[in-house]
């Protein structure tokens, strides 16, 4: 239990900093709103509509292709770096894991998932 | 026999069912695409049932040829007769969902009841390579992979009415209650993990045992994460207190997907409980050394599981959300067998399971008839006067309800006498108690599926022309009849045969 105090000692001492800081900027801070202040920042321009806008369902499919690929990437490039140990059985294995997923990407492209406008 | 543990590449012989429902899930997607309109869906069925063929024929193969036990890919996967069993019960119950989802044809057909097929037909597939994967997990992780593969794609079937809003609030709840659930149940792993430093079952349960024995009872730290994992396990069996989802996405989701989600996950469920319990936990051991508080836990889940399931199931019209309430009950005689922890108990499980595939997917049919012909209608209204209206179908229907009461001479009452026989050969006085409460709970089953026949027999409708059930789903229905009938006047060699896959379970 001991050896853990200096880590509790560790927590303690960061967590009054922050609260310090905030409380500290809230009751020492001077405070002079003026309704340009008050205005959702949009880098300087002039803001237009509200700031909470939906966004389309669109970029959640892409999102998810795109990670679909990406953890194909993960995975191909250690492969790539053993190419030589794991031999044809490595080759086997991952020519039918891209295999797999070139029918998947078939499959996307075909139903129009890739089609921003439709 | 010794355990034989295999690499990744020896593994794949043994592995053949579920590579060919893989195959069968890619080539469904392509036929999807690239298929003539007029075949596309004779196609997709043709294919679903042959790798569901190939699936249940090879593992009734490996049973034949008592192959295994093995350990597969490093000892991820088990390989024995527990496993290839289910594999069988699996294939049978998919077949049938696929059967059972094959849309109407016809002009007056509502075109979204033949909209996204291949999805449909793709996901089952899916699904049925999760239960697989379920029943032979051997590995914690492979145990929440597989059941996180059968929860996913239950949500999006669950919701596959689109344009629905109860479907769309079933398979809502039913996202929120599995993300819980299953974080619940990896928090259970966590602890089991952080004590046995393995996640091998058969490692974690040399670790737990020396334990044991070391302190004389079951280490706390084992007991909350069993307590956790159950979570996880409840869930997917639809025991109290996880069953909230059941109701709605029971009656929300399409007629094919609740009776597959009421049988064949619920079936996948108490697979790997039965595994984990045995295999990790060591539950099953005829003599412990100590006492272990597993049956109490599992007699406690089982009374509240079937006492909540039948009171709910009295006053539903609705006989799509009944059936929902009866299934939450049916889990609960189930876990009777369960709470035992031995063979007689596991093997009381499976043949119940197997009882239970053919009446309750022939009652979720029989509603699926009815509500086709009276404009989506499921409540009890619907069924008035089916006698007349439809004889046969009403006949089959008294052969589910009855034997999912649990009445001779049918199935239900065989599968239901091997539950008790089990619960009571154990003896104690605990064992008796959970038997009382489940005749109980079995005669009050009795008054809301009589509330069914009732209306079938006793009641006159609006309408008295005859009902027109499609062949398909009639012939169907005969077929889940017959063996319903005959495995409750000669039910010998299925028993012998489901006993004999399962005695050397550990």
């Amino acid at each position: 239990m001991a050896t853990y105090i200096p880590l509790f000692l560790l927590f303690l001492v960061a967590a009054i900093i922050a609260l310090a800081m905030f409380t500290l900027t809230s009751l020492l801070g001077p405070r002079n709103p003026t309704p340009e202040k008050m205005m959702p920042y949009e880098c300087g321009s002039d803001s237009t509509g509200g700031r909470f806008v939906k966004p389309s369902v669109k970029f959640y499919l892409t999102a998810i292709l795109f990670v679909v690929f990406d953890i194909e990437a993960v995975l191909i490039y250690p492969w790539t770096v053993q190419f030589r140990s794991l031999g044809w059985t490595g080759l086997a294995t991952m020519s039918s894991f891209v295999a797999m997923l070139a029918v998947v990407l078939v499959y996307v492209w075909k139903k129009g998932a890739l089609e921003w406008e439709k | 026999m010794e355990t034989r543990t295999f690499d990744n590449v020896a593994s794949l012989a043994y592995f053949a069912p579920e590579l060919g429902l893989i195959a069968a899930v890619l080539l469904l997607v392509v036929w999807d695409l690239a298929s003539p309109a007029r075949l596309k869906i004779a196609g997709l069925v043709v294919i679903s049932l042959a790798a569901l063929a190939w699936s249940g024929g090879m593992g009734a193969y490996f049973l034949a040829k008592d192959a295994g036990p093995h350990e597969l890919f490093h000892g991820l996967l088990a390989f024995d007769r527990f496993s290839n069993l289910f594999r069988v019960i699996f294939a049978f119950v998919t077949g049938a969902i696929v059967l059972f989802s094959v849309p109407p044809r016809g002009p007056g057909v509502a075109p979204e009841l033949r909209r996204d097929q291949g999805e449909f037909f793709t996901l089952i597939l899916v699904l049925s390579l999760g239960m697989n994967l379920m029943a032979a997990s051997r590995h914690l992780l492979l145990i929440y992979l597989s059941l996180e593969l059968v929860s996913v794609m239950s949500f999006v079937l669950a919701g596959f009415k689109i344009n629905d809003a109860r479907s769309s609030e079933g398979a809502l709840k039913y996202v929120i209650f599995g993300g819980v659930a299953s974080g619940i149940m990896l928090y259970g792993m966590s602890w089991i993990f952080g004590i046995t430093a393995s996640m091998h079952l058969g490692e974690c349960a040399a670790r737990i045992a020396a334990l044991t024995a070391q302190q004389g009872k079951v280490p706390e730290v084992v007991f909350v994460g069993t307590a956790c994992m159950l979570a996880g396990f409840g869930y997917k069996i639809s025991a109290a207190p996880f069953h909230m989802w059941t109701p709605d996405v029971y009656e929300g989701a399409p007629t094919p997907v609740t009776a597959f989600l009421s049988v064949g996950p619920k079936a996948a469920g108490f697979a790997v409980l039965v595994r984990f319990f045995s295999d990790a936990l060591g539950a099953g051991s005829a003599s412990p050394a100590v006492a272990t508080p597993w049956p109490v836990l599992a007699g406690c889940l089982a009374m509240a599981t079937m006492t909540i399931g039948n009171l709910s199931a009295l006053g539903q019209e609705n006989v799509k959300r009944m059936l929902a309430y009866s299934s939450i009950a049916h889990a609960g005689y189930m876990l009777l067998g369960f709470s035992v922890f031995s063979d007689a108990g596991v093997a009381a499980i499976a043949f119940y399971i197997v009882t239970y595939c053919f009446m309750n997917l022939g009652a979720f049919m029989v509603v699926m008839a009815v509500a086709e012909q009276s404009g989506g209608d499921e409540t009890l209204s619907a069924f008035r006067g089916l006698g007349r209206r439809a004889p046969l179908v009403a006949a089959a229907m008294v052969v589910f309800l009855v034997s999912l009461t649990g009445l001779p001479p049918t199935a239900g009452f065989v599968g239901k006498f091997y539950l008790f026989s089990a619960l009571l050969t154990a003896g104690g006085a605990w064992r008796w108690v959970l038997a009382i409460v489940g005749v109980v709970n079995s005669v009050i089953s009795l008054f809301y599926y009589a509330r069914v026949l009732r209306a079938m027999y006793l009641e006159k409708g609006e309408r008295t022309e005859p009902v027109a059930v499609r062949p398909l789903l009639g012939a169907t229905t005969c077929a889940l009849a017959v063996p319903t009938l005959l495995l409750g006047v000669y039910w010998g060699p299925v028993y012998d045969f489901v006993a004999s896959s399962l005695s050397m379970l550990r």
